[in-house]
């Protein structure tokens, strides 16, 4: 299984995100579309699973809890189901100060967890308040996941958690150390549900430090740094788009886990090379 | 402790600007330990309203100015100096303001503290938000630390994925609740807590404004 991500630009003009989709299409399971992508404002997910949908490609809808209360995310939730969006991933999302409204009032009223219940309420004719939906949904629900989190044993109680409450599904954030991977899905593996590896594409040796130094939750290992530099400025995202294919491909040949999720920051052109250099087209 | 925070001198000057006598009530409680609302404070106020060509009738500071009824009584000596002033300066927090309007119907009454949070005081004049009075504790199933209000996102059920050696994505240079309440729960035994799900919060539970009677109920007033 391979999905990937398609983000909603901020603006009315979707031709770019148009052509993403053309790309995508026939070629992965589904695409996220992610929802205010790091509190930027944008156009709203549920607008974009609709095109997304339209345009031939399955959509994931990525649902956050820091714009809407319990209210709003069920009433979008009942939209996204009569508009035959099947797939949703339950995040808390990221701060209203990491975005571009920094003054915004975050909600956070539930977290993903709970939303992860809301969700199983509503696939079961109830809503939050335990009164009867007329017609209920029927979603595949899923969740995030950071298995190189540190410390990563709170993270795995909340991954528990997470399956307690539904999520029949995982996309990981960025892996880069198989190895280490393997050790997480051990962990996974006790529970019946999915994970989809999240691989995210090294554009140069600086953007693996950077992910190193700021981006809590990922580690770029040295080897794969010296990869990228050895090949020098101008192979330099060649080079990285072998690195993701070698992973995808050890991924898929060694059946280490259920999928990956490739999240191309803006290449989303790239993702078919990926899938091809790692024989998965 | 409510934690206050002295309003911008220049922002009280300009509200008061068309009047010219003034009286100051401090408060010996939080506003003290915050120093914005003790005798040294008092004090300060009354020169710089003075230099500032402004008279200043009398300086009190209440026992506990949230107490409305014993600040009230507090206030009787002051009769004279009372009359003579236009307009009321509170040293507190906004609970202790409001007191001041119920006590003075006919003049204004004004802030001279910014009210920021429930707090501790973890050295002198240094504090720490610790409660956000959510009227529904939780505190028995997170080992006693408060991620309603020491996580920015208020996750009830663990980390999220930014946790950054153990530091908060929101606000680096405090530790995530997250991770001290799992280092708190494995230190008293009581890991199994943060496995099981807190459900969401009945937020009507802190809606504002509330009332409480605390007094017990006289035998034969029946409330309908
Ligand atoms: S759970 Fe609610 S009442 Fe208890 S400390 Fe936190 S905010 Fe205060
Ligand atoms: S790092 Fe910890 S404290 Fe900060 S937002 Fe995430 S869970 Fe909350």
């Amino acid at each position: 299984m391979v999905t990937a991500e398609v983000g909603p630009p901020k603006g009315t003009d979707i031709k770019e995100m148009l052509h993403h989709i053309e790309v995508l299409k026939g070629k992965i399971d589904a695409a996220n579309v992610t929802d205010n992508q790091s509190a930027v404002m944008r156009i709203s997910s549920l607008a974009v699973c609709q095109i997304v949908k339209e345009n031939g490609l399955e959509p994931i809808l990525q649902m956050t809890c820091r714009d809407r209360n319990r209210i709003g995310l069920q009433a979008d939730l009942l939209g996204a189901s009569v508009l035959g969006i099947e797939s949703v991933l339950c995040m808390t999302g990221d701060h209203v100060s990491a975005g571009d409204h920094k003054a915004a009032k975050p909600v956070y009223d539930i977290e993903s967890v709970q939303l992860l219940q809301v969700v199983d309420g509503m696939n079961n004719g109830k809503d939050m308040s335990g009164n009867d939906l007329q017609g209920s949904t029927n979603f595949f629900q899923g969740a995030v996941v950071t298995p190189e989190a540190n410390p990563l044993q709170p993270q795995l109680i909340k991954f528990g958690k997470k399956v307690e409450a539904g999520a029949r599904f995982f996309q990981t954030q960025a892996i880069y150390d198989i190895d280490k991977f393997k050790t997480f899905m051990e962990h996974a593996r006790q529970y019946s549900t999915k994970v989809l590896a999240g691989i995210v594409v090294l554009k140069s040796a600086g953007m693996a430090k950077f992910l190193n130094n700021f981006v809590p939750g990922i580690t770029v290992p040295d080897e794969l740094i010296e990869e990228l530099k050895a090949a020098g400025k101008e192979k330099a995202l060649e080079t990285g788009l072998n690195i993701a294919a070698r992973h995808v491909k050890q991924l898929h040949d060694e059946k280490i886990c259920d999928g990956v999720h490739i999240m191309a920051i803006g290449m989303e052109d790239k993702v078919p090379t990926i899938m091809e250099r790692a024989g998965l087209l | 402790m409510i934690i206050s925070k002295k309003i911008d001198r220049k922002k009280l000057l300009e509200t008061i600007k068309d009047y010219n006598s003034f009286f100051l009530v401090g408060c010996s409680e939080c506003a003290s330990l915050c120093g914005t609302g003790g005798e040294p404070e008092l004090e300060e106020l009354k020169k710089e309203l003075e230099a500032a060509g402004k008279k200043v009738t009398g300086t009190f500071r209440a026992k506990t100015g949230c107490q409305v009824l014993g600040t009230k009584v507090e206030l009787k000596p002051f009769k004279d100096e009372l009359a003579d002033t236009q307009v009321v300066i509170v040293m507190s927090c906004g609970a202790g303001t409001q007191a001041m309007v119920e006590a003075f119907p006919d003049k204004p009454v004004y802030p001279s503290n910014d009210s920021l949070f429930l707090g501790n005081m973890t050295r002198f004049q240094m504090f720490d938000e610790r409660c956000s009075l959510c009227g529904e504790c939780i505190l028995e199933q997170t080992g006693g630390i408060c991620p309603v209000t020491n996580c920015p996102k208020g996750l009830l059920n663990g980390p999220c994925g930014g946790t950054s050696n153990g530091n908060c994505e929101v606000s680096p240079d405090i530790r995530c609740a997250w991770v001290r309440i799992y280092d708190r729960l494995e230190k008293i035994n009581r890991l199994d807590d943060m496995k099981k799900v807190i459900k969401a919060k009945d937020w009507s539970k802190s809606q504002s404004p509330q009332v409480l009677s605390a007094r017990p109920k006289k035998e034969g007033k029946k409330t309908k």
